[in-house]
């Protein structure tokens, strides 16, 4: 259905996931095929409901579909052992959710370097780890701080750092800024910008335009299959002053 | 009224919502319930049977005894005495070997009147009183010798027919009987190997002959001696009136009786007690994890209750009510259940009236039981119910859960440990109130089961020496195992509700670290080690101090010299300690793989 | 764009076409690059020629507009008033897309769902370049607010074109 950009870093062939049986199984992914190029930025947008967070859990490996394959970084993820399973989501993929996730009891810098410290770093590492990325995210000053203490925006801001801290081949975001006011989510877009500059892939989950719009490419989900594919780069768009009523 | 309705339907509504905690709640209380009915009723059996059988057989205030005829003249002077006011025989005693069914046991023989005496009127309880030919055998003893009326025996030598059973409050009922012999009595097991000095009676029991029959019976060395039964102007003089008049060699108070005939049932009675009160502890631990677990899930219930105008008096009235509801009703089958038990543990008291079957709560025992459960009960909701009630409607509304704690030592500390043990501190770290629960709940168990050493090792030394008969020894090895058996399943229903409580309460976390790449055994060794670090400190405690405090307690309250008890053996204390800790580790691991398979994106 | 802008813009005080220029660009960000310098002039011009303008002469006396100091006349003053008091808003013409669809499916001429689908694509380019441009605005620039506006508007009209999509397709698959 598509062709990636680079080498594809993360591909789906056919990926399903059904639940229940008889009537009432419901399919909530049905026959994805997916490929995400290194470096790429890809949206996938769609209704609320229409199967696209269980993808995203599908292709970051917190679900086993119930039929098709993933392929990440050459190697199939869909068959593996749980514990395997659970050796890709601490090095291979960083995840970043909606509800931002994070430990209300724990401080900014100790969020950010759970992860690796989970992946078996030497706690000294880890800690410098997770301060260098929080500076790179402007929170220096926030790494001592408990989420409560943090606006939504630097909350977000603390779990992509999480998300990043044993440096993922691709971060799968969900609704990142689902629960962020226009501001704060303008600063995600930025912090999105950033990486893909840097050369990070990544895939978003969204139904906010704003994100799907600044992607790469983008899907449309709908009732559990891909759509449509969209490259915004080409096309019609129109000068920005019409667009605020400077020109007719 | 109409609140009162509304709180009371509000409650059982909730109850019925959550059948499996609500019945958690009611074995928690029940058990400590039962227990304390069963203290309780043991010590009304202690102290009523033998004062409505000292009242029902017009009981001596003083027993007199003297040895051979020729000392019939003290006994005549006592008679008139300052001080006496009435007095029976005195009466011959002789002693020698009773053979039943098989069976042979030294036995001391009173020769009585056919007519019923002044003083010392033995109650019977089956058949008749002596007749020429026709014995009477002291209740608990014809109990022991399995010899019931209508039987035969012989009384050294000669065959009788058991005419009656009876009971006396002149005597402590077999196998504490009252030495009537110049010869004297031993009591309690002897050992083989140690030969008994002649004529000395081993565990005599008590019958009653007519005085012919016992003249008869006196021969050669086992000549006749005399007892004489007194009543005093002033009953609580008795145990001076023994000290003027030649002391404890000739005269036995009634007070003196009293405290050998109800020995064993106190005994068991301060088992049963402080099997109560640890139960009660570990009640009050599982209750308040319990309760504290349903109050964070019924924060939106709350926030709804207060947004309609209830006032957070209400709330908390409701909240209460729920546990008041299963307290009344653990209270109440405390008490029924305690009620049919406590005869099984009182069997061998059978020599007194009202020994047997009828030890039954009195109303203060019941009153006693419903404070404590409702105590209970108020005790573990209080804290949580006062949150909730004070708790922001807008906050509960949201179903804000509690925020976890923060405790920056153990998090820092973590750091540096392999995963399972970081996760499991962090943990235990953001709720320290459950796991100072958990920590009393495993402490108090294992004091509990550090004296229950102590007594076992005791009683078990006791066979040999003669405090208790083997029948004795066995009544309290079965109080010991009441007490241990229910200590065991309530703290193993407690281990199991932390753990769930646990469990659900780190359901995100749980599934968050398992999305950042945590294993799934790491995330269930996390969960378990969790609550068996704190077992491990709690045996630890429950070992040293609580259980030295908790054996030196006993002994404070039994006045008891502890000196003669064996403490435990260090690999008995490491046994116990290793013991808990595996027996929490098995009950938290099924909980704790559930908690650490669920799929993460359900939680998510 | 309207005359009263300009107009308004010289309310604060008097200024050089050039300056004025300047700081319509500034209010607008990358905006003002669809404004080009003819524009303003002639617009200038147009309010001069209307009493609306007074030029109060240029700094060196040359005759070029954006040398020229510009000023409100009182009938300026009392337009610009005017224009402030009024609350004229731009309207959607939303019937059209709608009625494109109606007739797109009566007489068979489209499909209304590919219709919609091409349509969003439109809309995403479009909230695309506004979204790439405020994310290049620097913090607190007066044209981020601006090309917020368009953003928030064009997820308005896809939420629409959502609502639009669910309908037609209900449609289909009732008939």
């Amino acid at each position: 259905m598509s062709e990636a950009v680079g080498a594809p870093v993360l591909s789906a062939r056919g990926v399903r996931k059904e639940y229940g049986e008889g009537d009432g199984l419901v399919r909530a992914v049905d026959s994805v095929d997916l490929q995400v190029g290194a470096g790429e930025t890809v949206a996938i947008m769609g209704p609320s409901g229409c199967g696209k967070s269980t993808l995203l859990h599908l292709l970051g490996g917190l679900d086993r579909p119930s039929g098709g394959e993933v392929v990440l970084n050459g190697r199939r993820i869909d068959d593996i052992s749980e514990k395997a399973l659970a050796r890709v989501r601490r090095t291979d993929v960083g995840h970043v959710f909606q509800s931002f996730h994070l430990m209300e009891e724990l401080t900014a810098v100790e969020n950010v370097e759970l992860s690796a410290l989970l992946a078996g770093r030497a706690p000294r590492a880890a800690r410098r780890r997770a301060e260098e990325l929080l500076e790179r995210l402007g929170l220096a000053g926030r790494s001592g701080f408990l989420p409560s203490a943090l606006s939504g925006g630097q909350r977000q801001r603390v779990a992509v750092a999480r998300a990043l801290c044993n440096e993922p081949l691709v971060v799968l975001a969900d609704e990142p800024t689902g629960n962020l006011d226009s501001a704060a989510a303008l600063d995600v877009l930025r912090l999105f910008r950033d990486l893909r500059e840097s050369g990070q892939t990544l895939v978003i989950v969204t139904h906010d335009a704003r994100i799907a719009a600044t992607a790469d490419r983008m899907f449309s989900m709908r009732d559990g299959s891909l759509v449509d594919e969209t490259r915004l780069t080409g096309g019609t768009a129109g000068r920005l002053g019409a667009l605020a009523g400077l020109e007719d | 009224m109409g609140r009162v309705l509304l709180v009371t339907r509000l409650a059982v509504r909730d109850l019925r919502r959550r059948p499996t905690e609500a019945l958690l709640l009611l074995i928690a209380i029940l058990a400590a319930t039962t227990t304390l009915t069963l203290g309780l009723v043991l010590r009304d059996a202690a102290g009523d049977p033998f004062e409505s059988t000292r009242a029902a057989t017009q009981g001596p205030d003083v027993v007199a005894k003297a040895a051979g005829v020729s000392e019939l003249s003290r006994l005549e002077r006592l008679a008139t005495a300052s001080g006496v006011t009435g007095h029976s025989g005195p009466f011959p005693v002789t002693s020698g070997k009773i053979q039943a069914s098989g069976r042979t046991s030294d036995v001391q023989v009173v020769g009585r009147d056919t007519a019923d005496a002044a003083v010392d009127r033995p109650k019977v309880t089956k058949g008749g009183w002596v007749t020429a030919g026709g014995a009477v055998l002291e209740a608990a003893f014809a109990h022991a010798l399995d010899v019931g009326v209508g039987d035969s025996v012989t009384i050294g030598g000669k065959p009788f027919e058991v005419v009656g059973l009876a009971v006396t409050a002149a005597s402590p009922p077999y196998p504490a009987t009252l030495c009537l012999v110049p010869a004297g009595c031993v009591h309690g097991a002897v050992p083989e190997d140690r030969n008994l000095p002649a004529g000395l009676l081993h565990n005599p029991g008590l019958a009653w002959l007519t005085q012919p029959d016992v003249q008869s019976l006196a021969t050669g060395r086992n000549a006749l001696s005399h007892v004489m039964n007194l009543k005093l102007s002033d009953p609580a003089d008795a145990q001076a009136f023994v000290e003027r008049n030649g002391g404890d060699a000739f005269l036995q108070s009634w007070q003196g009786i009293r405290s050998d005939a109800t020995e064993l049932a106190k005994d068991s009675q301060i088992l049963l007690l402080i099997g109560a009160w640890l139960l009660g502890l570990l009640a009050v631990a599982g209750l308040s994890v319990l309760v504290g677990g349903r109050m964070a899930d019924q924060t939106r219930r709350v926030g709804l209750l207060k947004a309609v105008g209830g006032t957070p008096g209400l709330v908390a009235a409701v909240l209460l009510a729920e546990y008041l509801l299963v307290a009344v009703v653990a209270a109440t089958g405390g008490l029924a259940i305690g009620a049919l038990a406590a005869p099984l543990l009182t069997g061998s008291s059978a020599g007194l009236v009202g020994g047997v079957g009828t030890a039954s709560p009195t109303w203060s025992t019941a009153l006693v039981v419903t404070g404590v459960a409702l105590g209970v009960a108020v005790a573990a909701t209080t804290v949580p119910a006062v949150r909730a009630a004070r708790s922001s409607t807008v906050s509960a509304l949201a179903d804000a859960a509690r925020p976890p704690r923060r405790t920056g030592w153990l998090i820092s500390l973590s750091r540096r440990l392999p995963v399972p043990l970081m996760l499991a501190l962090r943990v235990a770290a953001r709720r320290p109130r459950r796991v100072v629960l958990g920590v009393v709940g495993i402490a108090v168990t294992v004091s509990g089961m550090y004296i229950l050493l102590v007594l076992d090792t005791f009683l078990g030394s006791q066979t040999g020496t003669g405090v208790y008969t083997a029948d004795q020894v066995e009544t309290l090895r079965h109080v010991l195992m009441v007490w241990t058996v229910v200590l065991l399943a309530l703290a193993a229903v407690n281990t199991i509700v932390i753990t769930w409580a646990t469990v659900l309460d780190n359901r995100r976390a749980s599934a968050l670290a398992r999305a950042l790449g945590a294993t799934p055994q790491e995330v269930t060794v996390a969960l378990a080690i969790a609550q068996v670090l704190p077992a491990l400190v709690g045996a630890v405690l429950g070992v040293f101090p609580c259980g030295r405090l908790l054996f030196a307690g006993i002994n404070a309250i039994t006045g008891a010299d502890g000196g003669d008890a064996v403490l435990p053996a260090p690999w008995q204390l490491i046994g116990l300690t290793a013991a808990t800790v595996v027996a929490v580790a098995l009950l938290t691991a099924i909980p704790a793989r559930l908690g650490g398979r669920r799929p993460v994106t359900e939680v998510l | 764009m309207r005359q009263e802008v300009v107009l308004a813009m010289l309310a604060k005080e008097p200024s050089h076409g050039y300056r004025l220029r300047a700081r319509l660009r500034e209010a607008l960000g990358p905006l003002g690059d669809a404004m080009n310098a003819g524009q303003v002039y002639v617009t200038l011009a147009r309010l001069e020629k209307a009493g609306l303008l007074a030029v109060e002469g240029s700094a060196d006396g040359a005759d070029r507009a954006d040398r020229k100091v510009y000023a409100l006349t009182p009938a300026g003053q009392q337009r610009v008033g005017e224009w402030i008091a009024e609350v004229g808003w731009p309207k959607p013409d939303l019937a059209e897309f709608h009625l494109k669809l109606i007739a797109a499916a009566s007489a068979g001429l489209a499909d209304p769902l590919a219709i919609v689908d091409t349509q969003r694509r439109e809309l995403l380019r479009r909230v695309r370049e506004a979204q790439l441009a405020a994310m290049a605005e620097p913090d607190g620039s007066a044209a981020a607010l601006l090309l917020e506006g368009i953003v928030l508007r064009l997820q308005a009209d896809l939420r629409w074109l959502e609502a639009c999509e669910k309908n037609w397709n209900h449609r289909r698959s009732g008939s």
